[in-house]
């Protein structure tokens, strides 16, 4: 009884001390009601896309923002877990559960194969060895011709027993329910000892060491829950798409996954989670606005968004969450300044 | 507890050390001393597993192991105080102490844990909550000290555990150092103070272009008319 009750405090201090995470992802839970009576459906679409890549990029924050170790091959594990569902849909199992089961057992062990061998390096070495190692992946993929190679292949949404994905709003729930259980997994992490000694590994990873605790262990078990993480990802993205490609796994998206956590915050767990909606709300309704400006102009919607994240790298450190709480700082100084 | 019988070790190519032999028993403290650039970081870092040798051999705790990884010395009951003190400056207080938090097989004695070394840095215990970088230099300088105390160490080496601080912390330090000693605390320490340090330790060693060119006990080290001007520079 008493564990239960130690839970529970547990998760009310997570949840109290990490406010902007929840109330997004209660956000989440609530914006399909939104687009329902405004009869906007294909938001729910960019808000699952939302969702996914928030939390893949939650996954790579743990290892990129929290860790130090700036990975640039995460989007590998996404394609991993996508092919998961993939293949497994390709030779008959349509289990979602076993996909997830797959996905989780692939990527952690790629993780695992790869962290031990990227983590011996650091710094730029680092980076280039997991980008080696997802183009290697990537390609890997397109060479598959069983599995549609290049083209990919489309595959039907997988069956979680008694929860029907072609019922759009179910998808939505299945998707937001893995998204609050990775936020609470990522949340007590990042509080447990665990979690701190990665941050400690991050100033200094010798101290650490000198101090009796294994850098190059804690970073191996970092990786290896970031690859899981964005496996997951992976393969609920593969059903919500319905189309597996090597596309998925491409370099680029690396790259905005890193965009995504720079954007929204690093090292914070609502950043990556903050990034992503921004990130692609923007590339939603920047081409709209564009276009509606100057038409012949739409398609280049970059133009806008680049100097968009400049500024806020420049401005805001700390991502959109530096930002937010310097508002906060001032407002609390405004209110100081004034007295009671 | 610790001993050292003639390492060699360096940089590369760039020897530092030329045959280097000390001896701490248990208990006992022992202290390192020397101009800068004489090899005393060197000394501890070797102790620490981080620098290969090249000739001699270190036993800790009797074993006598040869390499082994840096963490696995630390874990065997080796706290350090760095040099420059280097606390997590990412972390809070809390963190930096708890996080390490260690108990050994076979501890006598009282152990350390976070209520203790708060009673031993009161100071500590007010700023428990604040980032490791928002703290002054004499507190960085405590809680690098309690957070080696944290991980419950059989040897506590200090490296310039007091340079750059305010003499009333100076004094704090040395305060501290004298109850861990009482205590029983076995104590490798490294400074420029002879005074100080000629009060605190039991045996000392004068290290001079990588070699030990001086040892005995305090009282003979206060005694020795040209040691200070000719190996220390005071």
């Amino acid at each position: 009884m008493s564990g239960i009750r130690n839970l529970i405090g547990l998760v009310y201090e997570g949840v109290k001390d990490n406010r902007l995470l929840w109330l997004l992802i209660i956000g989440f839970a609530l914006f399909p009601i939104i687009t329902h009576f405004a009869d906007l459906p294909f938001w729910n679409d960019v808000a699952m896309r939302i969702m996914l890549l928030g939390m893949a990029a939650m996954g790579l924050n743990l290892v990129l923002g929290y860790g130090g170790m700036v990975s640039f091959g995460h989007a590998a594990f996404i394609g991993i877990g996508a092919y998961c569902a993939g293949i497994s849909q390709f030779y008959g199992i349509t289990n979602g559960w076993v996909h997830l089961g797959f996905s989780i057992i692939t990527c952690g062990f790629a993780g695992l194969v790869i962290g031990y061998l990227a983590l011996r390096t650091s710094g730029i070495y680092f980076i280039m060895i997991t980008l080696a190692f997802a183009q290697m992946l990537f390609f890997l993929f397109v060479s598959l011709e069983a599995f549609g190679g290049d083209d990919g292949m489309s595959i039907d949404r997988a069956e979680f027993g008694f929860i029907d994905l072609y019922d759009p709003l179910r998808l939505y729930f299945l998707i937001w329910i893995a998204l609050v259980v990775v936020g609470m997994g990522l949340m007590f992490i990042v509080r447990s000892r665990f979690g701190v000694t990665l941050r400690a590994i991050k100033s200094n990873a010798s101290r650490v060491e000198a101090m009796g605790l294994s850098p190059l262990r804690f970073k191996i078990v970092g990786y290896v829950i970031s690859a899981v993480v964005c496996g997951i990802a992976g393969t609920l993205f593969a059903s919500w798409q319905e189309y597996v490609s090597p596309d998925i796994m491409h370099w680029t998206r690396s790259g905005e996954l890193m965009i995504i956590i720079i954007l929204g915050g690093l090292g914070t767990l609502a950043g990556p989670l903050l990034g992503a909606i921004v990130f692609l709300l923007l590339e939603e309704c920047l081409p709209l606005l564009l276009g509606a400006a100057a038409p012949a102009y739409a398609e280049n919607w970059m133009i806008l968004f680049g100097p968009f994240l400049i500024m806020v790298v420049m401005f805001g450190r700390g991502g959109l969450i530096g930002l937010l709480s310097q508002l906060q700082v001032r407002r609390n100084a405004r209110s100081d300044h004034r007295g009671p | 507890m610790l001993e050292l019988h003639e390492i060699e070790t360096g940089y590369g190519t760039g020897q530092v050390l030329f045959g280097v032999s000390l001896t701490v028993p248990p208990g006992a403290c022992v202290s390192l001393m020397g101009r800068n650039g004489m090899g005393k970081t060197t000394t501890v870092r070797a102790i620490m597993g981080q620098l290969p040798l090249s000739a001699g051999w270190i036993s800790r705790f009797g074993d006598n192991h040869g390499q082994r990884p840096s963490f696995e010395i630390a874990r065997a009951g080796i706290g350090l105080v760095p040099e420059g003190r280097q606390i997590f400056s990412n972390l809070t207080v809390r963190e930096n102490l708890k996080t390490f938090y260690r108990l050994p097989a076979g501890q006598t004695g009282e152990s350390w844990n976070l209520d203790r070394v708060l009673a031993l840095f009161p100071r500590l215990a007010e700023r428990l909550e604040h980032a490791g970088s928002h703290l002054s230099g004499g507190e960085q300088q405590m809680l690098a000290i309690g957070r080696a105390l944290m991980t419950n160490p059989k040897l506590l080496i200090l490296d310039e555990a007091t340079e750059g601080l305010a003499p009333i912390i100076r004094h704090q330090i040395w305060e501290c150092l004298n109850l861990l000693k009482q205590d029983g605390q076995s104590i490798l320490i490294i400074d420029k103070n002879v005074d100080a340090i000629a009060k605190l330790a039991d045996h000392h060693y004068i290290l001079d272009k990588g070699k030990v060119v001086w040892q005995g006990d305090s009282i003979s080290l206060m005694r020795t008319p040209d040691l200070k001007s000719r190996y220390l520079g005071v």
